[in-house]
């Protein structure tokens, strides 16, 4: 609601100022808690008990926690591990979505009404942990990545948007190239995925926000610690408080340090890492989804 | 036929062609078949007694009389229901509130400021999520418990106090959701024609005449989707934050259908039970489902599929 030229009232500044300090104030709810953790993670080891909860700027300096991290070679392996996944799930995810999203647009696909009906099966029954659980043992995917790059595979909310993308792309287009003798390999690779360039990047940052964050699936599909993902070993360690796991481990930093350690700081020090790379694609995130709605609009 | 102009293919070249559609089908259809089909033809387990070796038993509804008749069911359900509640029906007025707001601001910067600060919690997994305000509720150190302080009030340990938890579930999923969840609104803003506000404003409306003769029953619509695609997860409750944030001291208060079916399939390796209480869940949240998106077709014209 931008209505110019008229010039406010007092109490309509007023009005204006207090939502805006309201706001501000969602702003500080969210963001405060993150600073905290992470002035504690770079926080000098000798002032940590300065630190309290809602501080926000580190005291001294000291990068003493990250170090002891990268020095702890789970905790690097479950870095790896999560870019494997991500990386790999997200790749999949893309060919995989893209590809079925074109063939179910294509009116010439045999028992398209039937794949269709499927894709709304899909969406609505979900068949719950056990039975999904007892195909991937019977399958052998067990302590195998695989299990975890390839769960949600297909997100079915994901496909209908690429489907309703490709729908839009105008049949003129198609037509003339099939004139000229393309077949739908050509078609699909020259026309539409760079028409759906946009929606496909949007889809990949928001897949590989899903497969960086997954947990669950690896916590009940990988037995064993050297395949875990990053977001399972900060479960253990800081919401289930298992520090023996990940320190009695990597018990490789010099023994003067490891005295001075402070839990609580190694603690925020690992939850900074595992938000790191989604704070890195966030403006992407912004860029791409959120756009109109962050501007404003614009109106007529 | 948009063909027409087109040779007439042959039967060899249409075989190949279509063929190779199907192609492209393929990977998709072994994921649903794999993570989707053959689990959900795997259900029948919940009316068998499940064997390791040898086909299982047929048992009937075993499984779900010895559910209906557990005192843990109903503790559990229960704890569903009110937290659902909570997270569905106290928090909607929020992300709308939320959009209202943030519509009135003047200055782009602010406006982007609150926005991009507000959506990113939506992206951070609920590990993080769970880490952050296990550190921000400590009863020691915590910021929360910190600005009590400041107040003269006594510490409070909100993670172990079975009064407090539901509420840091309410708050946890709000300081995730609400700006999110405004978006959808924030659209639906835009979309208002000025003219609208323009007139009446000519006739003398002040801010809030304005928000509540034009602003509310143009979004009404997007309101009762909202709401009612929301009902239809009622039976959810929200897994991945409940099962992060929960502890032995608030289990009784906190443990919802899916952190209970998780506990007696994977833990207990009960699978025949588990996944008669995860199809109980799933048939009513399939009626939930079906019954909200026709009442959101029926009330907004158009459906998800």
């Amino acid at each position: 609601m931008k209505h110019k030229g008229k010039p406010s009232s007092l109490a309509d500044t007023l009005f204006r100022a207090a939502i805006g300090l309201a706001l501000l104030a969602v702003s500080l709810v969210v963001l405060v808690p993150m600073l905290n953790l992470l002035a504690l993670s770079l926080s000098d080891p000798g002032r940590v008990g300065e630190v309290t909860g809602l501080t926000i700027l580190p005291k001294g300096f000291s990068t003493v926690n990250y170090r002891v991290l990268a020095a702890n070679p789970l905790f690097v392996r479950s870095i790896i591990n999560a870019i494997i996944i991500t990386v790999v799930g997200t790749a999949i995810n893309l060919l995989v979505t893209s590809m079925a999203a074109f063939a179910l647009t294509r009116e010439r696909l045999p028992g398209r009404r039937f794949f269709m009906l499927l894709v709304i099966v899909i969406m609505v029954f979900e068949p719950g942990l056990i039975p999904e659980y007892l195909v991937i043992k019977k399958l052998g995917l067990m302590n195998s990545l695989w299990s975890v790059i390839l769960y949600k595979t297909v997100n079915v909310y994901y496909l209908i948007i690429l489907m309703r993308f490709f729908e839009e792309v105008p049949a003129s287009l198609i037509e003339a190239a099939r004139i000229d003798g393309a077949g739908y390999g050509t078609i699909f690779m020259k026309i539409m995925l760079p028409l759906a360039k946009p929606a496909i990047a949007t889809l990949g940052l928001f897949y590989g926000v899903f497969h960086w964050n997954e947990y669950f699936r690896a916590s009940i599909y990988l037995s064993d610690p050297d395949k875990y993902p990053l977001q399972l070993i900060l479960r253990q360690f800081v919401v289930l408080d298992d520090t023996a796991s990940l320190i009695g481990s990597g018990a490789l930093f010099s023994y003067d340090e490891a005295a001075r350690l402070d839990y609580g700081a190694l603690k925020a020090s690992t939850i900074i890492v595992a938000m790191l790379p989604v704070l890195i694609i966030y403006p992407l995130i912004l860029k791409y989804y959120t756009k109109g709605v962050m501007e404003g609009g614009v109106k007529e | 036929m948009r063909n027409a102009m087109l040779k007439p293919r042959t039967l060899r070249t249409r075989f190949r062609q279509e063929g190779f559609l199907l192609v492209l089908l393929v990977p998709a259809l072994v994921y649903f078949s794999v993570y989707h089909l053959v689990p959900m033809a795997g259900m029948t387990l919940a009316f068998q007694d499940y064997r390791i070796v040898g086909p299982s038993q047929f048992v009937g509804l075993k499984h779900f009389k010895m559910l209906f008749s557990s005192p843990a069911f109903f503790d559990v359900l229960k704890n569903t229901l009110i937290i659902s509640s909570m997270k569905i029906i106290l928090f909607f007025p929020l992300p709308l509130l939320f959009a209202l707001m943030v519509n009135e601001l003047r200055s782009v910067l602010l406006r982007k400021f609150v926005q991009a600060t507000a959506y990113l919690p939506h992206f951070l997994s609920w590990v993080v999520i769970a880490g952050v305000w296990i550190s921000f509720l400590s009863p020691s150190t915590g910021g929360a418990n910190q600005a009590r302080g400041l107040v003269g009030l006594p510490p409070v340990d909100y993670m172990t106090s079975k009064s407090a938890i539901r509420w840091v579930l309410f708050a946890s999923e709000t300081w995730r959701s609400l700006g999110w969840d405004s978006i959808i609104y924030l659209a639906a803003l835009m979309r208002i024609n000025p003219n609208l506000y323009e007139s009446a404003e000519m006739d003398g409306a002040g801010a809030l005449q304005k928000a509540w003769y034009i602003t509310i029953p143009e979004l009404a619509p997007t309101m009762i989707t909202v709401l009612i695609l929301n009902l239809g997860f009622f039976m959810s409750a929200g897994f991945d934050q409940v099962f992060n944030m929960m502890n032995d001291s608030v289990i009784s208060a906190v443990d919802i259908l899916d952190t209970y079916i998780y506990r007696i399939g994977l833990l207990n390796m009960q699978y025949s039970f588990s996944t008669a209480a995860n199809l109980f869940k799933g048939a009513i949240g399939l009626v939930l489902i079906l019954g909200t998106h026709s009442a959101a077709k029926r009330v907004t014209g158009k459906g998800l599929w």
